[in-house]
């Protein structure tokens, strides 16, 4: 290690790794929209001066590896040797690094003895960034129905915060801006949190031994994935998974991924996946990083080994420009968790011909989002959640019963807050949903079903979601596990959603909502008797 | 005569005071069996249980009930609609990057969770009235049926008003007269279901096990002549009468790491102390916990097996370094220290006892700091080779000597314990530097002055018999209990008003209980607002003034709370934002004015020595003595080893030790 001390390396080390951590923590918990407080759609992280993300807070996969992609775009505009004190960078822009548009990266330059030796960075899922409705526009042909775009810019913020233009523009241009701003502060104080950290060690131990510890944790990290890759077997191997549509037409959108394992190194091509398509069901290029990262890291390495810009050294992705995964500007990109899914289901798929005993057969694996909105005197209220589902079985056990997606990790948000906070509608009914797991010698995680009582007229309702016509497939001769559904309970009669939705609901409408079982591995005939006898007793199969 | 026994994993201590006299002993515990344990403890102190005037017990009984899902059969009772609430849970994951990831399991099963025909809302107003003749035809019977233990309640919206959860225990106790019933509302009137009835249901689990744990002991002691106050230690660091547990067995659970908080504030207090870090190392894991103005602090939320206890305990960060914590070189080349410990068994490598990778103990063996004749507890040989040929491969590994590899894995382990102690300080706005530091535990006093070093801190204060402090904080902690309950309000002017009525109905409540156990003679309260920004999810402890919880302003609240938000956060002070406030903790305290002192004792002035020791990259010749024979006021110059039976003190170069009139030893630098 450079002939860094091993204590320093460990000592620095974790403690830039506790920094992340609790700006991430704070972050979470000082927010504001539900999607940030509950669903924890945020992230957090230490980014050294030249852009590479080196410690990261662990709340979300999907914003894994991703934060210097869009920290990059804004040094090369804004050089960090040209920042001052009060400057902040900042980004949502899909088209520069970016995810979709409500994921706002925030950037703050640490400085040391005048010079700056690394960033604290912030991003987090904001509720509601204007467009062309409320929390969700599904309808949206282009990127620009979808919300502001911020370029890479540099504001500065005594100068355009707190009453400033940056922040007035902002707040004219969203729906609920207290929530809007409050969400913004939560992330700055975060970056103060973890510039503070940062400059706490170097003053201890040195600004060059703190950005040489930086460089040897990026080393690090790429030594352990190449350690994790080196045991794979050399090959190129294949994996494909299917959308159900492009929430226009009726056609399956198909992913292909193809794998080149050899030595130490990967090359993930999506060359195959299909164009890009009219709606927002695209995935910019970053988050199709951050997709096959979060797999990679799930498959080979497991929890233990820190994910940094060094993880990226030994693995090369591409997609096709124009496709579903690298769509052109501007196409709209609102729901790229879905396509993400797919990715990261057609990747497990080509893994599991490398490393059978290591991957999961397919889950639910959706981003399941429900909005619902209404413009009542007070303005507008916006409620979203994000639901879990079951997971795929494994060769070793079976899948999870009602939790949170692979690339997610949304809590629910309890009935008592909905109850205490939304007065248009109710949660009537959340349990597990019997019967929908695939069954296997070890079976999938069963899916959950969660019903919506409105109490008011005019309440928007929007739901992207996928897994509705084309099943969780099992794996190793397991069984597929149940699609989801979605429809509305009205006067007596059903009327049924696809998988992207959008609806204005009233008043003693009930909204019932059935996601995903996971699929099962090997066969059921394989199943003991005795965890048979457990799910018949527990009420998981049949109708419950 | 007063005793303390305290029932941990590994050994049962015991403190018994009378007078000037003090006893202490160590007995292995046992762990199926953990009154057999206390009794031999009592035993080995050679104490006449007729003349114990106060005895105060904790134990891990309900943690491995819980650990080892050996609690009563419990059936599950909550809104129609919401069976699977203790499956469902909050449906994320604690480690997001696990395939194989389990949610944690609950301690009931999904046939023995019913639902209630009734809908409560937010504002206490019933959507759906409970229906009690479809619950006596739809339910009841299946109860019966089952043959349950105990019966746990939590319906939605309970904490704003339990009309329908007392409803449903009154029915369920007519028809059930033998079972034990817990509704959510008795135990946290707070908002989350989730939460609340993952409290309800372990509190219901716990309930008969905790019970009849008491009842044996009892038994027990009254056969053996005992005529005195039995009482038992709670997480939140007070105690309770036996027969207040009965209804509160939940908090039984972590009362160990408590009662060390509680002793080692008790005892530097008498030395005019009262800003502490606590730091307890012990084999496995160090426990570390900030005590201001005498007082530690709380936290509103634990868990046990992932399973969540909303519940005020003390705030207590855990991290995964102790004495057997294991040296390793990772896959990529990393020095790490733990989490994994050799446990008691096979144990360090240097006990000679089958453990052959290197731990914490043979770091300290092979720099000297733990001495071959050390009293470990017992009667273990210190094996020095054993511990050389331990650390022997990953020092090669590393290319460092013995001695350097030892230290290094000794800055780590310091490290994470810094860490840990940065998460209660720093993390929450607290300069470590205006803290003095209390090591205890077994391996605490070796390690304290490193620590102390990283954050700054420049006084320690080392306990008197600092192995078993946390059997003198059983004798040394006050009556406590807390009740909490959500009720939003929002901060405008009518605040003021109805803070002060739920500040009168939470200290009337308490009150009672307190009376009923005749303990409300003395008592005294705290009383803390759990406030937030209108919007955001999360709540912030701000603590007030009991006395003036009646008389409060709206002025005064924002201020506290903007101070409280800004220094945490790092932003919110004087927004102008809204505020409200949203649940509430009332704690009735009833104090112990007459706490006996806990002290050191002589030691054989004929172990006093040299003895050669490996730090900071050089040499040294230390001075090894007793501890109990270093006389008052006589300053130590490190390196020193000060040992006792139950600790090691750990004096480094450039530290001076001294023992005060309290026979606390305080070791400042310089």
């Amino acid at each position: 290690m450079r002939n860094l001390d091993p204590v320093d390396v460990a000592v620095v080390g974790q403690s830039l790794t506790a920094a992340a951590r609790e700006m991430g923590a704070k972050l979470v918990r000082s927010a504001y929209s539900t999607v940030v407080r509950e669903a924890r759609d945020a992230s957090a992280a230490i980014v050294d001066a030249r852009g590479n993300t080196v410690a990261q807070a662990e709340l979300i996969p999907i914003q894994l590896g991703s934060i210097g992609e869009t920290l990059r775009p804004c040094l090369a505009r804004f050089p960090a040797e040209t920042l001052e004190d009060g400057d902040i960078l900042v980004n949502n822009d899909p088209y520069q690094g970016g995810q979709h548009l409500q994921d706002v990266f925030i950037f703050s330059p640490i400085f040391v003895e005048g010079r700056v030796i690394a960033f604290a960075a912030s991003v987090a899922h904001h509720l509601d960034l204007g467009g062309g409705a409320a929390g969700l526009n599904n309808s949206a042909s282009d990127l620009y129905q979808e919300g502001i775009v911020i370029p890479p810019s540099r504001f500065n913020l005594p100068r355009d915060w707190n009453g400033g233009p940056f922040e007035r523009f902002l707040a004219a241009n969203v729906r609920v801006p207290a929530q809007t701003i409050g969400d913004f502060n939560a992330q700055l104080a975060a970056n103060r949190v973890g510039a503070a950290r940062v400059a706490e060690l170097a003053r201890r131990h040195g600004a060059a031994t703190v950005t040489a510890v930086m460089d040897a944790m990026l080393d690090y990290a790429e030594r352990r994935v190449r350690a994790a890759i080196a045991a794979l077997p050399d090959g190129r191997y294949e994996g494909e998974d299917w959308l159900d549509d492009d929430g226009v037409g009726e056609e399956p959108v198909r992913v292909h991924v193809a794998i080149t394992k050899a030595g130490e190194t990967l090359d993930i091509d999506y060359a195959g996946t299909a164009p890009q398509v009219a709606r927002n069901i695209n995935a910019p290029f970053a988050s199709t990083v951050s997709a096959t990262l979060s797999c990679l890291k799930l498959v080979l390495t497991g929890p233990d080994v820190p994910f940094n810009e060094g993880a990226k050294r030994p693995i090369t992705i591409r997609a096709p420009l124009g496709s579903l995964l690298n769509p052109r500007h501007p196409a709209p990109v609102r729901a790229r968790m879905e396509p993400c899914y797919r990715a990261f289901g057609a990747l497990m798929q080509a893994l599991g011909k490398a490393a059978p005993e290591r991957v999961m057969a397919a889950g639910y694996d959706t981003t399941t989002a429900i909005a619902l909105s209404r413009l009542g005197p007070a303005g507008w209220q916006v409620h979203l959640d994000i639901h879990g589902g079951g997971w795929g079985a494994r060769a070793d056990g079976d899948g999870e019963d009602g939790i949170a997606g692979p690339l997610g990790n949304c809590a629910n948000t309890p009935a008592e807050v909905v109850d205490a906070e939304y007065g248009y509608f109710r949660i009537a009914e959340y349990g597990l949903r019997p019967g929908s797991a695939g069954a296997g010698c070890h079976r999938g995680g069963t899916g959950l079903r969660r019903v919506f009582q409105m109490t008011e007229d005019n309440v928007g309702f929007a739901l992207y979601a996928d897994r509705f016509k084309l099943a969780p497939r099992g794996l190793a001769g397991g069984v597929d596990g149940w699609p989801a559904r979605c429809f509305v309970e009205r006067d007596g009669t059903t009327i049924p959603f696809r998988s992207k939705a959008a609806m204005t609901l009233r008043r003693g409408d009930r909204l019932v909502l059935e996601t995903a079982g996971g699929a099962g591995h090997g066969p059921a005939t394989a199943r003991s008797n005795e965890a048979i006898f457990h799910d018949v007793e527990e009420g998981l199969v049949g109708d419950g | 005569m007063r005793v303390g026994v305290e029932v941990g994993g590994t050994f049962t201590d015991l403190v018994a005071i009378d007078g000037g006299t003090v006893r202490v002993a160590k007995v292995p515990s046992v762990p199926r069996r953990p009154d057999e344990g206390a009794f031999q403890a009592l035993q080995a102190g050679k104490l006449d249980l007729g003349a114990i005037k106060d005895l105060v017990h904790g134990s891990t009984v309900g943690t491995n009930a819980v650990l080892e899902r050996k609690g009563a059969r419990v059936a599950f009772l909550t809104t129609a609609g919401f069976r699977d609430l203790l499956f469902l849970q909050r449906h994320d994951r604690r480690n997001i990057y696990d395939l194989a990831y389990r949610k944690p399991t609950p301690v009931v099963r999904r046939r023995d969770c019913y639902e209630v025909p009734e809908r409560m809302l937010a504002d206490g107003t019933a959507e759906r009235p409970f229906d009690a003749a479809a619950f006596e035809r739809d339910v009841i019977p299946r109860l019966k049926a089952a043959g349950y233990e105990a019966v746990s309640v939590c319906l939605l919206n309970a904490y704003a008003n339990p009309a329908h959860e007392e409803a449903v225990r009154d029915l369920v106790r007519r028809h059930l007269p033998g079972a034990s019933i817990t509704i959510s509302s008795d135990v946290t009137r707070e908002f989350r279901e989730y939460e609340r009835a993952s409290t309800t249901t372990l509190a219901a689990y716990l309930q008969p096990v905790i019970a009849g744990y008491l009842a044996r002991f009892e038994d027990t002691l009254g056969r053996h002549g005992f005529k005195g106050r039995f009482s038992v230690m709670q997480s939140n660091g007070g105690r309770l009468p036996a027969e207040g547990m009965r209804r509160n067995a939940i908090t039984s659970l972590f009362s160990g790491p408590a009662a060390g908080v509680m002793g080692a504030a008790r005892q530097a207090g008498l030395s005019g102390y009262a800003n502490l870090i606590t730091f307890d190392m012990g084999g496995t894991s160090t426990d570390v916990c900030l005590v201001e103005n005498g007082r530690p602090s709380l936290a509103a939320e634990t868990d046990i097996d992932g399973l969540p206890v909303r519940l005020p305990v003390l705030d207590i960060v855990t991290v995964g370094a102790g004495g057997g914590s294991i040296i390793w070189c990772d896959e990529g080349g990393m020095l790490r220290v733990g989490p994994e410990s050799a446990g008691a068994d096979p144990g360090p490598a240097c006990y000679g006892r089958g453990g052959r990778r290197p731990t914490i103990t043979d770091a300290h063996v092979a720099r000297g700091t733990i001495r071959p004749d050390a009293l470990l507890g017992g009667n273990l040989r210190i094996d020095a080779a054993a511990a050389a040929s331990a650390l022997a491969p990953i020092a090669e590994a590393f290319g460092l000597s013995p001695e350097d590899m030892a230290d290094s894995a000794l800055r780590v382990a310091e490290a994470n314990i810094v860490r840990a102690i940065q998460l209660v300080t720093t993390e929450r706005a607290r300069d470590p530097r205006d803290f003095v530091l209390v090591p205890f535990g077994g391996a605490g006093p070796l390690h304290a002055a490193k620590v102390a070093a990283d954050l700054g801190v420049g006084t320690i204060v080392v306990p008197p018999n600092a192995g078993v402090i946390s059997a003198y904080g059983l004798i040394a902690s006050d009556f406590v209990h807390y009740d909490t309950m959500t009720r939003r309000i929002a901060l405008d002017d009518g605040a003021p008003a109805a803070v002060a009525e739920v500040f009168r109905a939470m200290r009337d409540g308490a009150r009672a209980r307190f009376e009923a156990l005749g303990l409300a003679r003395s008592a005294c309260y705290t009383f803390a607002l759990q406030m937030r920004f209108v919007g955001q999810a999360f709540e912030l402890p701000v603590e007030v003034d009991a006395e003036r919880a009646e008389r409060l302003t709206v002025a005064e609240l924002a201020e506290l709370f903007g101070k409280v938000h800004e220094s945490i956060f790092f932003h919110g002070a004087g927004t102008g934002r809204p505020i409200e406030i949203v649940a509430y903790r009332l704690g009735i305290v009833a104090p112990q004015t007459d706490v006996p002192a806990l002290t050191e004792g002589g030691g054989d002035a004929g172990r006093t020595g040299d003895f050669a020791l490996y730090d900071n990259r050089e040499r040294q010749t230390g001075r090894l003595m007793a501890r109990g024979a270093l006389a008052h006021g006589v300053a130590l110059a490190g390196p020193a080893l000060l040992e006792d039976p139950t600790a090691t003190v750990y004096v480094p170069r450039g530290w001076t030790a001294r023992h005060d009139s309290h026979d606390n030893l305080v070791m400042t630098r310089g």
